[in-house]
């Protein structure tokens, strides 16, 4: 969002406008960073400060207890160990599987190529419910395995659109070039479409990994406790289906530090990266604006 | 078999028989074979699987039930005889109509004032703090959510009761306060976000315009309502069609997470009333929640393509 609509040289002076943007500016930057500070305060304040409710932005009885926690949680671990291998394994199969599909898909005079096409966009607009969709990852004996997770979601079909397009905007005098050289279409693909298109790979690919990462209703249905990725056993912890806290009366505010300390944590990953790779992001939108 | 659809790269103005158009371009049917059996397995093969609201289904027997069921239609009178299933087909369409009413103006609101900063820092800021929240899981929302509103340590009830008095109450159990904080939540988590299309296409925006309506001596209020607005409007409005499209899919996530036994009477909606029919019982009612499922299904597929039809009609190319 380089270019705005507006030049400085030319503005008019306008107070009224200018307090209204500076006011709504201001509260959605307030709105939108204060539930992070609270709960950042609550996982470095101490229990007392907490019941007392003497805590809101910033900790009080500064102490890492809740963290301390957390990393001796036995699951805790685990689960991180598996939303990392859904996350990257996830996202490579998403990877490899769209490119397969997008690349053939970008030649337009490809025959049969339409009859693919009218079924991708017809399976976004209509779907088996989640009962078939769970009848049928059983059925393949899937549910149970980590594949009930990693192979479902490969393709998505608005990332896959985004790849067509950007796949078909390639200068085709390239492809030509490397015919001549001898390459054949695996080589094409391999060699230079895919080392050309790194911007889009780069967008689709941290989509798909914040999906996985996010991902907590697929592992309930699909995966057996000992498999729940960390965003299940928070919501398992918040709505007290397992305790963070050893089970015993030690209070109720420890549990709350515990718990602002587990959300942090597992959420610390995707808001540590998504800054760097704004720019890839935002052209997701945007790319997508243009199709939809 | 011969066609004239080829390579563009070959000059060449003889027809291909099928034979030679294999044997120039197998190669790239044999990279989208893997993807296309996918995409039969896992996305057609369940669209069958529907068929499932029309036959009765016994464990360990397959997706596909055993027997018709009797009469056909057994399924689907069985649910839209229930109240249950059209307290939860309202909620679905008032939460989504609400939701829409809110959070559909907010973003463009929100791009058209950011458009009036003209700092480049302060730009960047808002841009990255207000895109925070679309990163993180709806389960840290919904966490996060219920530490803030809890009755005895959370900040909000701290807040009312002693600056303005209120009894503290623990407002995700409360009916009233179900879709209030449902679309509060999602304005939050993606007003900066959804924001980012309007902002591409008022950065498309011939700057002429401007300068023209600043030499007849436009204010920038005017220049909004002249300039700005009418030329977002085609963007404007496939957004709306699109979320029109999607009126009957809220997705179970969100309102899983926010369900409690206490607030029922407004949160229960078609996906969760599904999956409580099915996976979330003792007992799964297979056939049942797929006749539910495949009911919502068809009311999605008709607003959609309905909806896509106005945008093609109105700007010309369908959306998809």
């Amino acid at each position: 969002m380089k270019k705005t609509g507006v030049s400085k040289g030319i503005r008019r002076r306008e107070p009224v406008l200018d307090c209204l943007t500076a006011l709504v500016m201001t509260l959605c930057v307030i709105c939108s960073v204060t539930p992070f500070l609270y709960v950042f305060a609550m996982s470095f304040s101490s229990g007392a400060a907490i019941t007392n409710s003497h805590v809101f932005l910033w900790p009080v009885g500064f102490n890492t207890e809740a963290y301390r926690t957390v990393l001796a949680y036995p699951h805790f671990f685990r689960a991180y160990g598996y939303t990392l291998l859904f996350a990257f394994g996830g996202t490579l199969i998403s990877l490899v599987m769209t490119s397969l599909l997008a690349y053939p898909l970008s030649k337009t005079w490809l025959r049969g190529r339409k009859t693919v096409m009218r079924m991708v966009v017809f399976s976004m607009f209509f779907s088996g419910g989640m009962i078939p969709n769970y009848l049928l990852v059983s059925g393949l004996h899937l549910t149970g395995t980590v594949w009930a997770i990693l192979i479902p979601f490969a393709v998505n079909q608005f990332y896959l659109i985004i790849l067509i397009s950007f796949f078909s905007a390639l200068p085709s005098e390239i492809e030509e070039a490397a015919t001549i050289d001898g390459l054949d279409y695996f080589g094409i693909l391999l060699r230079i479409v895919l080392p050309l298109s790194k911007p889009a790979l780069t967008t689709i690919g941290l989509y798909t990994f914040v999906f996985f990462w996010n991902n907590w209703f697929y592992p309930l249905i699909y995966l057996k406790s000992s498999q729940y990725p960390v965003m299940l056993l928070l919501r398992n912890i918040v709505n007290g289906s397992a305790s963070a806290s050893e089970g015993t009366a030690r209070n109720a505010a420890l549990s709350i530090a515990v718990k602002s300390a587990v959300i942090l944590v597992s959420s610390l990953p995707v808001l540590l990266i998504y800054p760097f790779f704004q720019k890839s992001f935002v052209r997701g939108m945007t790319l997508g604006a243009v199709k939809g | 078999m011969n066609r004239t659809s080829r390579d563009p790269r070959d000059t060449r103005t003889v027809r291909t028989s099928f034979r030679e158009y294999m044997g120039r371009y197998w190669q790239l049917y044999a990279i989208m074979l893997v993807p296309v059996c996918y995409f039969l397995l896992f996305k057609y093969v369940p669209m069958l699987g529907n068929i499932l609201a029309f036959r009765r289904f016994k464990p360990l027997t397959g997706p596909y039930g055993v027997s018709w069921a009797q009469p056909p239609l057994r399924y689907f009178r069985q649910f839209m005889g229930q109240e249950g299933f059209w307290q939860a087909f309202r909620n679905t369409l008032i939460i989504s109509v609400e939701n829409l009413a809110v959070n559909f103006p907010f973003p463009i609101i929100f791009a058209v004032l950011f458009n009036e900063l003209t700092s480049v820092k302060a730009r960047r800021f808002i841009q990255t703090v207000s895109y925070m929240p679309r990163f993180i899981s709806t389960v840290v929302v919904i966490s996060i959510l219920s530490q803030m509103l809890s009755p005895s340590t959370g900040a909000v009830n701290r807040l009312l009761s002693q600056v303005l008095g209120l009894p503290r109450i623990y407002y995700l159990n409360e009916p009233a306060f179900f879709r209030p904080l449902y679309i509060l939540t999602d304005m939050w988590q993606y007003t900066g976000w959804t924001a980012i299309i309007y902002l591409s296409a008022i950065a498309g925006i011939e700057k002429d315009l401007y300068e023209a309506a600043y030499m007849d001596g436009a204010s920038r209020f005017q220049q909004i309502f002249y300039i700005t607005i009418p030329s977002i409007l085609p963007t404007i409005m496939v957004m709306l069609i699109l979320n029109i499209g999607n009126l009957m899919s809220l997705g179970y996530e969100k309102v899983l997470l926010m369900q409690t036994p206490t607030n029922m009477a407004a949160s229960d909606i078609i996906d969760t009333y599904v999956y409580r029919l099915s996976l979330g019982a003792s007992t799964p009612q297979y056939s049942l929640g797929t006749a539910v499922g495949l009911f919502n299904g068809t009311i999605g597929l008709v607003l959609v393509t309905g909806a896509n039809r106005i945008a093609r009609r109105l700007t010309g190319s369908g959306i998809y």
